[in-house]
């Protein structure tokens, strides 16, 4: 669709002004944090977006750009966090000649032995480089591999029944790893070592430049993928699948690749998590925190949009925080009655989704509704046209 | 009884008529032909509030009825019956006619569906049969009994004939005359089977690509060679032969 | 009976109402409803509330159940369902705001599960609702007395749904909304009244599952992929293949981790979930229409006709 040159220069104005406001509105909001209770907690927040906007584009690509409603996208982060807490831990422990079987999950031997491992890794940045290089990868690989399982079957479904079978996928992985103890230890927790530990105390510090730089790589790469061919074979897919299919689509080959491909990534926001966290608890890896907050988080920033999904992140994830910071004090009243103010976390999740739904579809930052072909060759196809009817 | 001026509406954002006008008057029957995708079958759906109207106005007595949602036309004494879908083929027949005069009480339901399986007594026979057994003929005359059951001021037909063997077609055709002839209702006929509809209509529209091409008598269209041939796939039955000029032009006027 | 029997028979006929709920309201509104899973929860409340602060049987607050659950379903329906099924919005978008009601509907859950804990110390949050039941033939009489509960409102229902007025006009809007509308049918009633049985029925599947298994605020949360297995299992045509899928989906998840347990040891808890879902898949490979594509009433026809008739025309 060609637009006209002014009208599209207005929309583009106004998206900029609204993200410049939105921004505007997290900066005071942080400010007031910082003020209040001090840097800590702008840390953890500014980690909770990096790992979270990691995961939400992941779902932008799946959902926004292909139109698979991916319900399950817990399913590949727990495939990130689980390769994560089970391989490279017992690489490292192999080559320390420490246990690296099945006892190595097992609560006894695993509380002692990474320790072990942490204390090489402070001692060397090249290795904690590798070490951290190293989850990123198994992450990657694992998460594509569950994507490409989840695309098999699911393949060929349509809308709500292609939604609730990833629902269910994803509930299974999680049950699975809650039960198999050589895994990631079932129920007990496996430790993960630690690629920072050589920071100390500043650990915080240094962990949000590092997933920040990590996030906006991956921000580029999709970026690069969606104004690829690739890329216009998803919004193809999205918009009227039948069509693309007489035009001569692989729509089976191009939603493998969009599920595997987000799949990897959010593989990767699974693997940060825990080496954030320094711990793999699969009960804790639920569809509330890895699907459906991500989808409440792209819908309110919108969908297609990644700079959206940045904003979205940014906005929720501080507006749990004060809920959770300012329980006692906001919402005193609650706990009068003997109400704990947290569970307004999911009054809150279920009202963002409804009034993004029902008022503003488009999310904060729309789709521009973008011409198949770069603007510039346009520009030149109509001068083209213009010399030859004159 | 119905007029429609400058009516322009189509589905979703596509445009399928433009500045209609149409107007159908009381106790006759009215008859639109043309070639497909004329939009024909538009029309009746914008009366119903099916389509969606970008323009113009729909009056039913002197009443506006754009916008009027779809269920409340019924009690207004306005039939449809539809070209496809025109019976509940899971419900059997007997709750077909119950439901087709929903708007009635119950004993208004009762005793018009005995009139029913008194005019079309093929009903009476399966009358416990579920709708989707029947034959295409039957079915047929389940949607005009359907139609019937609502007392309608004004009933909507579309392309009653179609996929039905000459003989059940012809039945169709002289069951619509006698209900414009014995019941006195108005009747806009949309009809693919355009001569037979012609020679028992009263008034005629010839729409093509979503414009009124020739409106007048129904008898008159029957005798303009070059619409008939170009767009109704009439041979021509009167008039004379050989070639003609085949410029056309609004008005139906005759070339000699 | 085995002690897996009376409990699957228990799980299942609630697993059974919810999936028929959650089958009516999508033949009759393309929405798969995700706030059944808060709805059976909130049914198992309701009972809770009843026999702690009032006393007596689970069974007594069931009419209870029944108008708190059609009420939850008519906010939905009047907030949510009905501007956007007048949006002409996509079944994702249906769903998904589904969702959002459902999370709001939980939150409320557990703050009345704070509530009751800190004004009346009770312990909402683990219950085991078969304590309230009486003993019948041995065995609880939850085991006798659902099964025939659940019969009696799927017959009410269907005498509903063929000999009323208003039950058969709901059939003719599923099967064609125009022609209905023409007809003079208010599809608006028609998917209000939906929104209603629909409600009910997912309160009254929760409040029937509870006595079989641990009553906690995210019981729903919990058990809506079973509940929505038995739906798809069912085939979303009518609303008994739902039930009959539910029942299917419940039975096997009792009676499957019995006998896998007996077979390879108690490790096979864990996986209880997998069951149902392994069940769903392969049905749907062998019959992808689900349950309600297999014309049962034709095979039984046949079988005892003994010969094949002509095709009708």
């Amino acid at each position: 669709m060609i637009t006209n040159e002014s009208s599209g220069d207005k929309f583009k104005g106004l998206i900029m002004s609204r993200i410049v406001f939105v921004l505007a509105v997290i900066i005071a909001l942080l400010a007031f944090l910082y003020f209040s209770r001090g840097i800590s907690i702008i840390l953890t927040i500014l980690i909770q977006v990096t790992i979270f906007s990691i995961i939400t584009m992941s779902l932008n690509l799946e959902s926004g750009y292909a139109g698979i409603p991916q319900f399950g996208r817990v399913a590949a982060v727990i495939a990130g966090a689980f390769a994560v807490g089970a391989i490279p831990g017992r690489i490292m422990a192999a080559f320390m000649g420490l246990p690296s079987g099945a006892e190595y999950a097992s609560d006894t031997v695993n509380f002692k032995l990474v320790p072990e491992i942490n204390s090489l890794l402070a001692g060397s940045w090249l290795i904690s480089l590798g070490f951290l290089i190293m989850c990123l990868v198994l992450a990657a690989l694992s998460g594509a591999l569950i994507g490409w399982l989840i695309s098999r079957p699911a393949i060929r479904l349509k809308e709500g029944y292609l939604g609730i079978s990833m629902l269910a996928i994803g509930d299974f992985f999680m049950w699975v790893g809650h039960n198999w103890k050589i895994i990631v230890g079932g129920s007990t927790p496996v430790n993960v070592p630690d690629p920072f530990r050589m920071f100390g105390a500043d650990r915080f510090n240094v962990i949000v430049p590092v997933f920040f730089v990590i996030a906006i790589l991956i921000f580029i790469y999709l970026n690069k993928l969606t104004q690829s061919p690739f890329g216009r074979n998803l919004r193809m897919l999205r918009d009227n699948d039948l069509s693309a299919n007489a035009a001569g689509l692989n729509i089976v080959k191009v939603r493998t690749q969009a599920l595997v491909i987000g799949a990897a990534i959010a593989a990767i926001g699974g693997g940060l998590y825990v080496i954030y966290t320094g711990s793999v608890a699969a009960i804790g890896l639920t569809r509330l925190t890895f699907t459906f907050w991500p989808w409440a988080y792209m819908m309110l920033g919108g969908i297609g949009s990644n700079i959206g999904v940045f904003l979205g992140v940014f906005l929720l994830t501080i507006l749990r925080t004060m809920i959770i910071i300012f329980r006692s004090t906001w919402f005193g009243f609650l706990m009068q009655v003997g109400i704990d103010p947290l569970w307004l976390e999911y009054t809150l999740l279920g009202a963002v989704i409804i009034i993004v739904i029902l008022f503003m579809p488009h999310g904060l930052v729309p789709e521009k509704i973008a011409p198949m072909l770069p603007s510039k060759r346009i520009k030149k196809v109509l001068a083209d046209r213009q010399a030859v009817s004159e | 009884m119905l007029t429609v001026k400058n009516l322009n509406s189509g589905y979703g954002k596509l445009q399928v008529l433009y500045d209609l006008n149409i107007d159908v008057p009381e106790k006759g029957l009215t008859v639109i032909v043309g070639p497909n995708g004329a939009g024909k079958t538009t029309l009746l759906c914008s009366i119903m509030n099916i389509a969606n109207v970008f323009s113009g106005e729909i009056l039913f007595a002197g009443e506006p009825l754009t916008g009027v949602i779809t269920h409340k036309l019924a009690q207004k004494g306005i039939s449809y019956v539809p070209q496809m879908g025109n019976v509940f083929a899971e419900l059997t027949v007997l709750d077909n006619l119950h439901m087709a005069g929903y708007m009635l009480s119950k004993s208004e339901v009762n005793d018009k569906s005995e009139q029913m399986t008194e005019i079309f007594p093929v009903l009476k026979k399966f009358i416990h049969r579920l709708a989707g057994t029947l034959s295409g003929g039957e079915r047929r005359m389940l949607a005009i009994a359907m139609g019937l059951m609502k007392n309608p001021k004004l009933m909507l037909l579309d392309e009653l004939s179609t996929d039905l063997a000459p003989i059940i077609a012809e039945r169709v055709m002289v069951e619509v005359a006698r209900m414009r002839d014995e019941l006195g209702i108005t009747i806009l006929m949309v009809e693919q089977m355009a001569k037979r509809a012609l020679e028992i209509g009263d008034t005629a529209y010839l729409l093509v690509s979503g414009e009124v091409r020739y409106s007048g008598k129904a008898d008159s269209l029957l005798h303009e060679p070059k619409l008939c041939s170009m767009y109704l796939g009439i041979k021509q039955a009167s008039g004379k032969d050989g070639a003609f000029e085949l410029s056309v032009s609004d008005e139906g006027s005759e070339n000699s | 009976m085995a002690p897996w029997m009376s409990s699957g028979l228990i799980y299942a006929s609630g697993l059974a109402l919810t999936a028929g709920s959650i089958t009516l309201l999508y033949i009759v509104t393309r929405t798969f409803n995700f706030a059944v899973a808060s709805m059976a929860t909130i049914g198992f409340y309701v009972v809770y509330t009843g026999v702690t602060l009032f006393g007596g049987l689970p069974y007594q607050y069931y009419p209870f159940v029944l108008i708190i659950g059609a009420i939850t379903g008519v906010i939905c329906y009047y907030g949510l369902n009905r501007p956007l099924l007048y949006r002409k919005a996509a079944e994702t978008t249906l769903m998904m705001s589904t969702l959002g009601y459902d999370l709001i509907l939980l939150s409320l859950i557990q703050m009345y599960a704070d509530f009751l804990t800190y004004n009346f110390k009770l312990f909402p949050r683990r219950v085991t609702m078969s304590l309230f039941d009486f003993e019948l033939f041995g065995e609880r009489a939850a085991a006798f007395i659902l099964p025939v509960i659940a019969i009696g409102f799927l017959m009410i229902l269907h005498f509903f749904l063929t000999k009323t007025k208003f039950g058969i006009a709901m059939r003719a809007t599923i099967e064609n909304p125009t022609l209905a509308g023409a007809s003079g049918i208010n599809s608006d009633r028609v998917y209000l009244v939906s929104w209603i049985i629909s409600g009910g029925m997912a309160s009254l599947g929760g409040a029937f599952m509870v006595m079989a298994m641990t009553g906690t605020p995210v019981m729903g949360m919990y058990t809506i992929p079973l509940m929505f297995a038995g739906a798809i299992l069912g085939g979303l045509g009518n609303i008994y293949g739902g039930i009959l899928g539910g029942m299917v989906i419940g039975l096997t998840e009792y009676a499957g981790v019995y006998l896998l347990a007996q077979q390879f040891g108690p490790w096979v808890l864990g996986y209880r979930m997998g069951i149902p879902l392994f069940i769903m898949a392969a049905t749907l490979l062998v019959f992808p229409r689900g349950l309600s594509g297999i014309p049962l009433g034709k095979i039984i026809k046949n079988l005892f006709a003994g010969q094949k008739r002509g095709a009708s025309v």
